[in-house]
């Protein structure tokens, strides 16, 4: 009973052959002369380098003939471009060539890692060294402004959010208000998202016995969840219902092995979510993606929106685009007069 | 019969040992309910109570704040005695201090079980949040208790030194412990054991008011997000609501034990004294609680009028109208409301259980209203009423002190050995 039919490829699948599919790629593919006299540097080289590095693949010959063959060439024809960049075969953790060979070689940089590190070190060293106008600089008051106007009310943040945060049952960092005001016809709705609002004045933080969650110099307010004692005070006290209990339940029957992954929030990696171990019996929150934020990402919810609804930045840059946006006149807060003067803001 | 020791003859507890075994028996089956019901809670979790998101406090929350306002109000009735220096409640002093320790017991027990992690308990004393009201209260019911116990032990100490010098067995060691080594029962010791139960009873009558019950209501009170419990007058029911349910539990006890565990009659002057007092906090508490929501009303605040809505008509307005009104307010009222009756001891056990019975529906009443609006338009509405984990546990913590005051009340010359005539 094969299922294959008589001429062994699978059924519903026209038979062209192998040597049809590889005519199709040299049809596609450019020409190599033509492409390489675009470039100011000697096409010959180029095509020589090319070839005998397919026969390197190949292993009609090894890579230290190769680059003993070529190391002068290319070191004549491109220069100081060719001394300082890294070469891939060297010092990497799979070095492809002897050592011998490496040391005999014209690019005397190192390796490509060595390379990256050495980018990365000055980088650190600049964000350091002084606050530049960079967009991750470690000074930022992070805030959020939501463009109703622009909101469709899809939830893909809302979603988004419990993809990203890996939120358990019962516990949704983002939701989407709707409100359906007056009569048919003449109906309207609005769709009002509500993360975290990371007030400048928390009341959560207020009355927390144990000061578990507390404000960040980043304008997040942080929950420690080695600390909380599980009380649901702070529940109690946020005038916007973002506060959430982890009673611990899983999404086990829905997904396999859904406790398997978490998510490194406040930047803590907390490993596989277990029965007893926080955050269960914790009150858990947005934080803004802080984890994400870190390492110079945009919240899930800010990244998805599908209408780009919701912007982040830093509130403390008067001219961030976030900080205009929050200045202009359409921009307001929720429960103003709660005197809580929240980081999220939206335009009517 | 009359031996020369017979006027230390030291032997509380219960008179009838039928009684005795009934009672040890319900108190056995309700600890076996309450502590499945608590293996039950630590397994599984939070998941086993009706708890949500929206409704994060339950009736845990709501007995905790029971058992505080329990306390403070017996101990407040204390101090009428050891303060006030109301002579004839003297006889009941030490039994309303005990009460008052019991209480404290079982709220924290309460409050412990309702921990998401209860291994946690002891971090409020590691770190701190000057700005949290449950900061400040867990460190005044830690102080509110020892100077419960200091009072206990100088409102007591000399019976124990005379227990333990004429008596023998079990008390007598028991009471010889306890006496901490003063065992003189000179008039002198007697007279400095007052003077200092006075002064403890002076620093205990702020810390109890002010700090342990009036906190707890400002624990609830500073909840601007709730405007139901954001109020000023909201604090001073918690207190009047306390000492109501503490007077009613303070008659009860005098009543049942003097009966059952001392076989005397009911001094009938002390009795219609107390069913006057509890008239008093009634009529107080009913027009504190008019005022707190008429003001409420008057304020057309959509959060304030839905949330009294709620508590009049919604799905658990019975516990208002049968519960709250009428075994916390009017029926008790009716039984105190002649002299013939405020003199009848099982009348106003009735009235005293009717009134510790219906506070109970007073504290649900505060805790679970304002948590089923959402706190904004768009988020979704709570519904609550305890699991069987929730009331078996429950039952299972009332048990436990239960069954501490009678063991206490068996063992300690809670009854003044001279009857309080001094």
């Amino acid at each position: 009973m094969s299922r294959s039919g008589e001429n062994g490829h699978a059924p519903g699948v026209p038979d062209v052959g192998r040597p049809a599919f590889d005519e199709m790629v040299d049809d596609e593919r450019t020409d190599p002369r033509e492409e390489l006299a675009k470039t100011d540097h000697d096409t010959d080289l180029g095509l020589a380098m090319a070839e005998d590095a397919k026969r390197v693949s190949r292993g009609e010959l090894s890579a230290e003939e190769y680059w003993e063959r070529y190391d002068e060439l290319a070191e004549r024809e491109f220069g100081d471009a060719y001394r300082e960049t890294p070469n891939p075969s060297i010092e990497s953790p799979d070095q492809t060539i002897d050592a011998e060979t490496a040391g005999s070689l014209g690019c005397s940089v190192g390796s490509m890692d060595s390379v990256a590190c050495d980018l990365q070190d000055r980088d650190a060293a600049d964000a350091a060294g002084e606050s530049s106008g960079d967009a991750t600089d470690g000074d930022e008051r992070w805030g959020m402004v939501i463009d109703l106007q622009k909101c469709v009310g899809c939830d893909s943040c809302t979603v988004a959010c419990k993809a990203e945060n890996r939120t358990p049952p019962g516990v949704s960092y983002n939701v989407v208000m709707e409100e359906e005001h007056g009569e048919f016809p003449n109906v309207t709705r609005t769709n009002v998202p509500r993360p975290c609002m990371q007030c400048e004045n928390p009341p959560c933080v207020q009355v927390c016995p144990v000061s578990a969650t507390y404000k960040m110099d980043n304008g997040v307010v942080n929950i420690d969840y080695d600390r909380c004692i599980g009380c649901r005070y702070c529940m109690i006290a946020c005038p916007y219902g973002a506060r959430y209990f982890d009673f611990g339940e899983n999404y086990d029957d829905e997904v396999e092995e859904a406790g398997e992954i978490t998510s490194p929030e406040y930047g803590v990696d907390r490993g596989t979510r277990e029965d007893g171990e926080s955050p269960i019996g914790n009150v858990r929150k947005c934080s803004f993606c802080t984890h994400r934020l870190e390492r110079g990402e945009e919240p899930a919810c800010v990244e998805t929106c599908v209408g780009d609804a919701r912007n982040m930045g830093d509130l403390d840059d008067p001219d961030s685009e976030v900080s205009e946006m929050a200045d202009s006149s359409r921009a307001f807060q929720l429960k103003e007069s709660e005197g809580t003067d929240p980081n999220v803001y939206y335009l009517e | 019969m009359a031996t020369e020791h017979s006027r230390f003859e030291f032997d509380p507890g219960f008179l009838d040992n039928r009684l005795r075994v009934a009672w040890y028996a319900v108190l056995g089956v309700l600890l076996l309910i309450g502590g499945y019901a608590t293996w039950l809670r630590l397994t599984q979790g939070m998941q086993s109570t009706n708890l949500t998101s929206t409704t994060p406090w339950g009736a845990w929350v709501a007995f905790y704040i029971y058992f505080v306002g329990l306390s403070a109000g017996a101990f407040l009735v204390s101090t009428l005695a050891n303060v006030f220096g109301i002579e004839r409640l003297h006889r009941i002093d030490r039994d309303a201090l005990f009460a008052a320790i019991i209480s404290m017991v079982v709220a924290l027990l309460f409050v412990w079980t309702d921990l998401g992690r209860m291994d946690r308990m002891f971090y409020p004393f590691v770190w701190r949040q000057l700005t949290s009201p449950l900061a400040w209260e867990v460190h005044a019911y830690v102080a509110y208790i020892l100077v419960l116990i200091t009072e206990l032990y100088f409102s007591m100490r000399y019976d124990l030194a005379r227990v333990a010098e004429h008596g023998s067995g079990l008390r007598a060691r028991l009471s010889g412990l306890l006496t901490l080594g003063r065992r003189t029962t000179t008039e002198a010791s007697r007279a400095t054991d007052r003077t200092w139960l006075k002064r403890a009873g002076i620093l205990g009558i702020p810390l109890a008011i002010f700090l342990v019950h009036g906190g707890t209501g400002v624990l609830f009170a500073v909840s601007k997000a709730r405007p139901y419990w954001n109020s000023g007058l909201f604090p001073v029911i918690f207190i009047v609501s306390a000492v109501l349910s503490g007077t009613a539990l303070v008659m009860l006890l005098y009543v049942l034990r003097t009966r059952l565990f001392d076989g005397e009659s009911v001094d009938r002057d002390l009795l219609e004294r107390l069913s006057m007092l509890l008239a008093v906090f009634i009529i107080v508490d009913v027009a504190l609680t008019a005022i707190e929501a008429l003001i409420a009303v008057a304020s057309l605040h959509p959060h304030e009028l839905e949330t009294w809505s709620i508590i009049l008509f919604g799905e658990m307005s019975w516990s208002f109208w049968w519960f709250m009104v009428g075994f916390g307010w009017v029926f008790p009222l009716v039984m105190v409301s002649k002299r013939s009756w405020r003199r009848t001891p099982w009348l106003m056990v009735v009235a005293g259980l009717s009134v510790v019975i219906g506070i109970v529906a007073v504290r649900f009443n505060i805790v679970v209203p304002p948590q089923i609006l959402p706190v904004m338009e768009g988020l979704p509405h709570g519904s609550y009423f305890p699991s069987a984990v929730e009331w078996a546990t429950s039952a299972g913590m009332i048990a436990v002190g239960l069954l501490l005051y009678t063991i206490g009340a068996e063992l300690l010359p809670l009854t003044p050995l001279d009857r309080g005539d001094h």
